[in-house]
């Protein structure tokens, strides 16, 4: 009898605490943002781009009183899922997340277990075009970069640059081959190449984003062509490589480049004349921009059901940066962090993304 | 059935019964233990030399190539002898970033007022050192398969590298190492030299030395070897620290060609490497090969990749000649007799 009633005991306590445990689940759901923990989730601390996510979610955190949770997949997209569903446990689903995932496949069995969850979260650069954002109630947008506008917009810069504008030879420095974004710089230099006719692109190599690579590749295509007038880098790190090739042959600063992405030692090349332009992608605007959207949505204060198709995939511009405005964008950006206006989620839409 | 005019002449030639000067040519190569990579890099280079009109051959081409093949040389001769051992060392990207911290911190540069010289030579052969023998240790003792120890390794230095460097570009000022590094003599890269004399000073030690023979003995039957009273561990430990030391002089050599140090400029060497080790007819089951084969496979290896930008090859058919050249090359060099079963 005694052994019994300490049964219905226990079963009662577990009840309640189970009951007690979903009330709680219920008020950390949707229309409460406190104690929100905001979580971004990055390929890894090792480059200033994706380190910068988390410099600025930090900033928001303090801002908002939030507690900040950065995850990094160090480029393993199978521990870039487990660490959500990790974080998803530790905070018991009150979170919101911003994330730029290792591979686009990996938004699939992410998009699940938030959902699951119902964690409110928005999804940077890569994913399978097949799969649609309005498909899911918790993912709110997904935000890429205007690839094609900025590999344009840096073409055009360079061709501008040549001891005869608008006519010359160039190489180029492709990134990783399908890669979405080094597809679309590349479209976005062809769009150029078609509107400068006497520009002519003699070579072009796959230097995967690596500055080494970028070096190597530079360094041959030189002996191939020496007689260009340009570089066009599809990314920094690789744009840098082409720079120490072409200060060893004495044409640094006599052949123009270019890149994209805006790291550190990009603005010091840009002010002494050996860089022509870059787009910088600020992470720590993209981190505030992603959290402020999922916090929105989680609040209510943002109706994701309502949001038409093209919010809830689209593209941003980055911030075209040339000798002109290099030290402007650098005291702005790089060494402080900005008070952003996030008042308009949709104030740098360009266009819709896939 | 008789042999015809070249077929009978090629058998003659293949058993040295003939005492032309080709013949003669063809034993004294022969006798170098590395015919057969000279022969494929001929082959390489006469190809692109057609396929670009001699351009390939110009005294500019071949510098670059010279200068390219340096590094990739340095490191291949430090990851044949974990190879030739009978293992292999995955670690090298992770301790070529610690090192490359460590040239960061301690080199000339933007970020700070160290300035160390030339010390910074021993300092990163002395961290490449001791990664390699952590590796060592952790192989002989806790008696982890290289393969996986090695890895882990790399893991656990990435982490530590980028964790102090804390995702920092370091421009370096130092004009001493740099000068070495990108300079030349006689119109011959500095690089190439150093990675020559690396060869030359490791394949003297792999061929006169009892250490090198050892090394040998473990690689072609590792119970043989411990059987016929061969301090195996001691042996493996000592050959992943000089291998460690390589890398050190690798991460040095990277990063003062770039002109920068960041953790993250060695994570595309390990590849290259193993490539190169195999196309220079180093075995990857173990016990065959030497410093000149995994020089030579690195010399090959750049000459190919040269020769492809050079004759604007798409970059898509690139990466599948790599992968190809990378097949061919294990198929010719395997021990199969080593293998049991193929998974």
């Amino acid at each position: 009898m005694k052994h019994r009633l300490t049964f219905c005991a226990v079963c009662v306590l577990l009840a309640g605490m189970l009951f007690a445990g979903q009330l709680f689940a219920a008020g950390q759901g949707e229309g409460n943002t406190a104690g929100t923990t905001l979580v971004t989730s990055i390929r890894g601390l090792d480059n200033p781009y994706h380190a910068n996510y988390a410099v600025g979610a930090k900033a928001l955190g303090e801002l908002l009183k939030l507690p900040v949770d950065v995850l990094s997949t160090e480029g393993n997209s199978q521990k870039g899922i487990s660490d959500v569903r990790a974080e998803v446990a530790k905070t018991g689903g009150n979170m919101v997340l911003s994330i730029d995932p290792n591979q686009a496949p990996d938004v699939v069995p992410i998009a699940k277990i938030l959902e699951d969850a119902k964690v409110y979260w928005v999804n940077w650069w890569n994913k399978p075009d097949d799969v649609k954002v309005t498909t899911y109630k918790y993912w709110v947008a997904n935000i890429t970069f205007d690839s094609v506008g900025t590999g344009y917009f840096n073409a055009t810069q360079l061709f501008k640059a040549f001891k005869t504008p608008g006519k010359g030879k160039i190489i180029a420095l492709q990134g990783q081959l399908a890669n979405n974004a080094a597809v679309g710089r590349f479209q976005g230099l062809q769009k150029a190449l078609k509107e400068n006719p006497d520009v002519e692109l003699v070579q072009w190599e796959a230097g995967d984003w690596d500055r080494t690579k970028g070096y190597n590749l530079t360094k041959s295509m030189l002996v191939a062509h020496p007689d260009i007038d340009g570089i066009w880098s599809a990314n920094d790190e690789m744009a840098m490589g082409a720079l120490q090739a072409l200060k060893e042959k004495g044409l640094d600063g006599k052949i123009p480049l270019t890149g994209t992405d805006g790291i550190p030692e990009i603005f010091d090349a840009i002010k002494a004349g050996y860089v022509t332009s870059t787009v910088m992608q600020d992470a720590k605007y993209q981190s505030q921009l992603g959290l402020s959207m999922a916090l929105a949505a989680k609040s209510g204060k943002l109706n994701v059901a309502s949001m038409p198709a093209n919010h809830r995939s689209f593209m941003i511009p980055g911030t075209q940066v040339t000798r002109e405005n290099v030290d402007k964008v650098v005291n702005e950006f790089i060494k402080n962090t900005p008070k952003y206006d996030l008042s308009d989620f949709f104030s740098r839409w360009v266009a819709e993304a896939p | 059935m008789t042999l015809e005019g070249g077929a009978r002449k090629s058998v003659m030639v293949a058993n040295g019964n003939v005492s032309g000067p080709l013949a003669r040519a063809w034993r004294g190569l022969q006798k170098t233990g590395v015919a057969g990579q000279i022969v494929c890099l001929v082959i390489v280079m006469s190809i692109f030399a057609i396929g670009t009109r001699g351009k390939y051959l110009s005294w500019d081409n071949l510098q670059v190539i010279l200068s390219l093949a340096g590094i990739p040389a340095i490191l291949a001769i430090g990851v044949h002898q974990t190879i030739v051992l009978g293992g292999i060392d995955l670690s090298v990207e992770g301790v070529a970033g610690m090192c490359i911290v460590f040239v960061g911190l301690l080199l000339k540069n933007k970020l700070n007022t160290n300035d160390v010289g030339l010390w910074i030579v021993p300092v990163v052969m002395g961290a490449g050192g001791i990664a390699g023998f952590l590796n060592g240790l952790v192989i002989t003792r806790l008696r982890i398969p290289s393969f996986i120890s090695t890895l882990g390794l790399s893991w656990i230095l990435a982490g530590i590298a980028v964790y102090i460097n804390k995702a920092t570009t370091v421009p370096l000022l130092d004009t001493q190492i740099q000068g070495i590094v990108n300079g030349s003599f006689l119109g011959i890269p500095f690089i190439a030299l150093i990675a020559l004399g690396l060869a030359l000073l490791m394949q003297t030690v792999q061929d006169k030395t009892r250490f090198g023979g050892y090394v040998y003995a473990i690689g072609g039957d590792e119970q043989l070897a411990q059987q016929a009273g061969v301090r195996v561990n001691r042996i493996k430990i000592m050959v992943f620290v000089i291998a460690g030391v390589f890398y050190g002089l690798t991460a040095l050599a990277l990063c003062t060609q770039l002109g920068s140090a960041h953790p993250r400029t060695g994570s595309n060497i390990l590849f290259p490497a193993i490539t190169a080790v195999a196309v220079g007819g180093v075995a990857l089951t173990g016990g065959i090969g030497g410093a000149k084969n995994a020089a030579l496979g690195a010399l090959i290896v750049t000459a190919l990749n040269e020769g492809l930008v050079l004759m604007s090859v798409s970059p898509y058919v690139q990466q599948a000649v790599n992968g190809i050249v990378l097949i061919a090359a294990v198929a010719l060099t395997i021990d199969r007799r080593k293998l049991g079963f193929i998974k």
